[in-house]
């Protein structure tokens, strides 16, 4: 009677334990990857498409890339019309960087962009709060030697 | 003799008890893990429709019907051909990427929302591709939206930051 009872036990005992692995498999199993505030793509091509941009100062030949708009503002290079292309380089980034992301709409709490040249910062824009979330990406290019550095960061 | 007999009886009874109750146990297991795979059918289906969202996003820039190839001079990555998209928006492409809609917006400068077409096409900030609206659910990345424009009697490559945005089924 005695073993009977003893083997009840351990018999209840292992249905207990292979239901809890499987409990704990099934929690696994069913747990969704949790969306992302913003995805590493999209920082990416912020940076390849903000590069693109036409702004509205133009030297000699045509209106100037953000890209040619770094390099003359580098080389301390003024537009057709009198303005400082660095002064149109902060305008233009900054208008496009509050509209592209929208802080107050979304799940993004601040953003931070770089531009450093030979090691010297020519341009940052802050923007929001810095917490210890974020995703960022980062772009090269040179001239004439010059190496020229784009740092995008975003924080959730 | 036949205690023994009884004895062994009972330790099959009890064997075949077990082995009832062991597979009894693991037909509920799975019946309640296929319960729970099923309920969460249409889940995955919408999960799958913007998986397939995010992957046409990232390459649709870069397609032939989009890119700018090297209209605007080099080879560009991520440039949308303005001129060329205007001519998407006929109806014989509704369906072809197999996504609800397709929308690119201009995002800077900031103006009021003007849908584009072939008579407003120099004032207007929204290209759609396909009939159906933009809804909640979709999936976005940024693009350079390039097409030749007309200024001061002199032709020139304008670039601007749009959005990109593709919207999906939620089944």
């Amino acid at each position: 009677m005695k073993k009977a009872q003893e083997e009840m036990i351990g018999f209840a005992l292992i249905i207990i334990v292979v239901a809890v692995i499987i409990l704990v498999f099934i929690g696994f199993s069913l747990k969704s990857p949790q969306k992302e505030a913003v995805e590493s793509y999209e920082i990416n091509s912020f940076i390849q498409s903000f590069l693109q941009q036409t702004s509205d100062c133009r030297d000699n030949l045509e209106y100037l890339s953000i890209q040619k708009l770094i390099f003359d503002c580098n080389d301390g290079e003024i537009c057709l019309d009198g303005r400082n292309t660095c002064e149109v380089l902060d305008s233009t980034l900054r208008g496009i960087t509050e509209e592209s992301w929208k802080i107050e709409e979304s799940p993004i709490k601040g953003y931070n962009l770089e531009i450093i040249s030979n090691g010297v910062e020519t341009l940052v824009i802050e923007k929001g709060n810095i917490t210890s979330n974020f995703k960022g990406s980062s772009q090269d290019f040179s001239k004439g030697g010059g190496l020229t550095e784009i740092f995008f960061k975003t924080y959730y | 003799m036949q205690i023994m007999v009884k004895k062994a009886q009972i330790k099959i009874q009890q064997m075949a008890f077990v082995l009832i109750a062991v597979t009894l146990f693991f037909v509920l297991v799975g019946m309640f893990i296929l319960t729970i795979k099923f309920s969460g059918l249409k889940e995955s289906a919408t999960e799958l429709e913007e998986k397939n969202a995010i992957l046409l996003v990232t390459k649709l820039a870069n397609s032939p019907e989009f890119s700018c190839g090297e209209s605007y001079g080099a080879s560009r990555i991520n440039c949308v051909d303005s001129d060329k998209i205007i001519s998407l928006k006929e109806d014989i492409y509704s369906g072809f990427w197999g996504v609800e809609g397709i929308e690119i917006r201009k995002i800077y400068p900031k103006e009021s929302t003007k849908i584009c077409n072939l008579g407003n096409y120099n004032d207007c900030n929204v290209i759609k591709i396909g009939t159906n609206e933009i809804s909640g659910n979709y999936i976005s990345s940024f693009v350079s939206l390039c097409k030749k424009e007309l200024r001061e009697g002199e032709n020139y490559d304008k670039c601007e930051i749009a959005k990109l945005m593709v919207s999906y089924k939620t089944k």
